[in-house]
């Protein structure tokens, strides 16, 4: 046990460690001739000295294996790692080796995964379901204790596992952490090893072991040669040794879910990036005034902190919208410039929805609008800026008024003209009986007569609602949606293997593929139906493939 | 007013069509098999199918922009969406049980969309400032391909679920069972059904011996198709979603809101999510996985219809109580 068995490790390494076969991979068609090869991986491994040997066994130790048989039978030979060998085989270091391995095994545990999805998935429902963000009281009232939804369930559930905000309550949080650890351990412990067997090509030598396969078929009088280059044709790689033939197509695919694994682990630690270092802010801003960018932003982490670019100063040029014939607004744009603590303009642009402002890391986006004033000319005097103020009314659309009192302002029952209007494109008059006069539209400068009062509207003052943010985390999310959508893809590519015997003239076809089951054997009868038939005129030929 | 006169008439022609190729497809499972009306019934889906595209295209034309602003243009988008589906394996020759998914499911979108809403829906309306971007393609039309490849392939699911518990199949009084059933998979079944009584005619025999035989290979090629149609429908799904939170990020300043139209389609998504990884799984193989993919059937629904139907969040447009205004 205390010495290197040459032959032990060597036969150990044979068995179990994919990776040292990867050195051998020579796309070489020459190993045909060398006829009686026998393993020409026992060729290789003459060559490799004892330091090398060790090396890699300790790779494959630390490699976690497919099964649980590999794991003891690797355990079995701990003087294989240096430090284990000083120290013998102490019972307490063997737990400590093993805890973080059936820790791993736990968390890679497939139905444990699924169980971990299906809950986010229901904590998810659960959070669209219930309103999100309300006040205490309202949950009081919604799911009193005296009339539970379910027969159970009331507001203290959701109180006490915080479901009012439930994609940042610690359960759902929870969860997802523990969905990432799942990832990690499988990534480790299962997908890495699969790829290491995928890229594993081995011949297989018997023809009962080819017939065994999903898909077996045998071409009599064919040659395995020409079936290597029909594959070859189309796609495969193929490698021939003496009568043996392996094939495979799509190896990418096999590759492809830990792409998805690591692309979903990029995104989830982007978001926490964004959740824990980004800033955020909002402004309503009329047009022609400034506001400076570190006042508007606040911080949503601990992670957060404020860069030169927050001293600088943002002044709202022009707020306009555009219409469509119909009268509708189609777009808003708002004409922004920037300027650093000198006053000097480092930039200027206008930004509308789904077209924002990105300088220095921060992005400024147009979000909302509303009407801040309208400038009116009363008997020729002025202009005067009278406030306009949001009104309630039903539906969604926006409703803006002011008014302009005519007479004594000091009297108790003060009447005047009242404004009204929907968006900067026109302002309702309604008199001081609330009777409606005219519209009037604020670059027109048409005069009108209310009650002996000359009005005209020289502009209608809209004010921009503006979101700032500051998001570190986006450049790694975004790494992962490339990653994510690239990977996916290729993981709808099916990993097929071919294996073929040359029999005397008959070669023995065997295939196997992970996922289009059902295409893979009509691809398979097209490509064989392309072997040419050898006719029997010619032995030697056959005899030359089998020599 | 030519194009709204021509998608008057491409409406029509469609719809009689379809109304055609139904009775077909009826007539077909229900008495009998004729291989001309069959073959008739595909060509009249062709057809069908080149309306829908000229209807799309012609509504692309006059309102300027992409088919897909609303729910009867979306819906019309989702029944092009199973047209294609269905004449993919066409033109490649190859018989598959997708059919029998396809032709139903696309015919009842289609009927649904032209016939269940209001009229005042189908007029095309303008497209409000948020939707006004480049995203509005290629997330919406990932996101319907995706439905549309997702139901079928769930589908193909239910009609395994319903082959494999169902232990002793009485062909001829199910014909009549199913005949009032709406649920597209009983197209499945009938099929079978006929693949059976075609066996009990040829081999009296070994009759059950061909049953269980064609039972066990049915139920092998469902299953297969479904999870290949699924694991297409999540790719497009995953393109879907993500490009729609880049869409996001460039319109609303931030790439997830846990808005309840993208927590739902992140929802559909860790459920197939699931179903791909059962397959991984050989214990949890075959009527497991099926169960899985029948539950996405009906999360998919409420994704697409239930929460525009509450009319909650941001991707209120398109939804019922907007056009209601």
């Amino acid at each position: 046990m205390n010495t290197l068995n040459p032959s032990r490790t060597l036969n150990h390494f044979l068995l179990k460690s994919p990776s040292l076969q990867l050195k051998f991979e020579t796309h070489d068609f020459n190993y045909s001739r060398k006829s009686n090869l026998g393993e020409n991986i026992v060729c290789e491994l003459k060559t490799p000295k004892n330091k090398k040997i060790s090396k890699k066994i300790i790779l494959s130790e630390g490699a976690p294996s497919l099964s649980g048989k590999d794991v003891v039978e690797n355990e079995e030979a701990p003087l294989l790692i240096p430090k284990a060998g000083k120290n013998g085989g102490s019972p307490v270091l063997k737990f400590f080796k093993r805890a973080p391995r059936k820790f791993l095994s736990i968390l890679a545990n497939l139905p444990l995964a699924i169980g971990e999805m299906f809950s986010i998935a229901a904590l998810m429902a659960l959070g669209t379901a219930i309103d999100q963000g309300e006040a205490p009281d309202y949950y009081f009232q919604k799911f009193p204790e005296d009339n539970p939804v379910f027969g159970i369930f009331t507001w203290r559930w959701i109180l006490f596992f915080g479901f009012d905000h439930m994609f940042t309550s610690p359960v759902f949080l929870g969860l997802l952490v523990l969905l990432a650890a799942s990832l990690i351990a499988c990534t480790y412990t299962t997908q890495i090893p699969i790829v290491k067997v995928a890229r594993r090509w081995n011949f297989l030598n018997s023809a009962v072991a080819i017939r065994k396969q999903e898909f077996t078929d045998s071409l009599p009088q064919a040659s395995v040669r020409d079936l290597g280059v029909i594959l070859m044709g189309a796609g495969y790689e193929v490698f021939l040794k003496g009568p043996s033939l392996y094939a495979f197509k799509g190896l990418a695919g096999r590759f492809a879910p830990i792409g998805v694994h690591i692309a979903m682990l990029l995104i989830m630690a982007g978001g926490t990036l964004s959740a824990s270092g980004s800033f955020r802010g909002s402004v309503t801003v009329p047009q022609g005034l400034n506001f400076v960018i570190g006042d508007v932003l606040r911080p949503n982490g601990f992670l957060s902190f404020p860069t030169e670019a927050f001293n600088t100063e943002v002044h709202v040029n022009k707020f306009y919208m555009d219409y469509y014939d119909s009268g509708e607004v189609s777009q808003f744009h708002t004409d922004l410039s920037l300027f650093d603590l000198d006053g000097k303009e480092v930039m200027r642009k206008t930004i509308c929805v789904n077209d924002p402002l990105r300088y220095n890391g921060i992005t400024i986006y147009q979000t909302d609008w509303s009407i801040s004033a309208l400038q009116v000319l009363k008997d020729n005097e002025g202009p005067f800026n009278l406030a306009m103020a949001p009104l309630k009314i039903n539906g969604d659309k926006k409703l803006y008024g002011t008014f302009l009192p005519i007479g004594d302002a000091n009297s108790s029952n003060v009447k005047g003209i009242s404004m009204l209007a929907r968006d900067l494109q026109s302002i309702v008059l309604y008199d001081q009986q609330g009777k409606f006069v005219g519209v009037r539209r604020p670059d027109s400068n048409l005069p009108v007569d209310i009650g002996g009062t000359r009005i005209v509207i020289v502009d209608a003052i809209g004010s921009s609602g503006l979101d700032l943010k500051i998001d570190p985390g986006v450049p790694i999310v975004y790494a992962g949606f490339g990653a994510l959508m690239l990977t996916t893809c290729i993981s709808y590519l099916s990993h097929s293997q071919i294996w073929a015997l040359q029999d005397g003239t008959t070669v023995i076809i065997g295939g196997k593929t992970n996922r289009a089951k059902i295409e893979f054997p009509n691809e398979m009868n097209r490509l064989l139906d392309q072997v040419p038939e050898i006719v029997n005129s010619s032995p030697s030929k056959s005899e030359i493939l089998n020599g | 007013m030519i194009l709204f006169t021509l998608e008057h008439i491409l409406t029509h022609i469609s719809l009689s069509i379809v109304s055609i190729v139904i009775t077909i497809y009826l007539m077909n499972l229900l008495v009998h098999e004729i291989v001309g009306l069959y073959d008739s019934s595909e060509k009249g889906m062709v057809a069908t199918f080149l309306c829908i595209t000229g209807l799309l295209v012609i509504r692309w034309i006059y309102s300027g922009h992409l088919p897909l602003s609303d729910l009867y243009e979306s819906l019309m988008f989702l029944s092009w969406s199973f047209y294609i589906i269905h004449m993919i394996p066409y033109f490649r020759n190859q018989k598959t049980h997708l059919n029998e998914i396809t032709a139903p499911s696309a015919v009842f979108t289609q009927g649904f969309a032209t016939s269940g809403l209001l009229a005042e829906m189908h007029q095309s309306t303008i497209l409000i400032p948020a939707l006004q971007s480049q995203w509005l393609m290629m997330h919406v039309s990932m996101m319907i391909l995706s439905y549309a490849a997702l139901l079928c392939g769930s589908l193909l699911s239910v009609a395994l679920l319903v082959i494999t518990f169902r232990k002793n199949i009485d062909i001829f009084s199910k014909c009549k069972r199913n005949n009032l059933q709406i649920g597209t998979f009983s197209f499945v079944e009938l099929k079978y059904a006929n693949k059976i009584s075609n066996a009990l005619k040829l081999k009296n025999k070994n009759f059950k011996a061909v049953r269980n035989y064609h039972r066990y290979q049915l139920i092998q090629q469902l299953d297969c198709w479904s999870s290949r149609v699924i694991s297409l429908g999540f790719l497009f799904l995953t393109v879907g979603i993500l490009s729609g939170a880049v869409w996001a990020n460039e319109a609303w300043g931030s790439y997830w809101n846990w808005d309840p139209k993208e927590t739902w389609a992140f929802i559909t998504w860790t459920i197939f999510a699931i179903y791909l990884h059962t397959r991984t799984n050989e214990n949890l193989q075959g009527s497991n996985s099926a169960i899985v993919a029948s539950m996405g059937f009906f999360i998919i629904w409420i994704c697409y219809f239930g929460v525009n139907l509450l009319g909650i969040g941001l991707h209120s447009y398109g939804s019922f109580a907007l056009t209601s205004n």
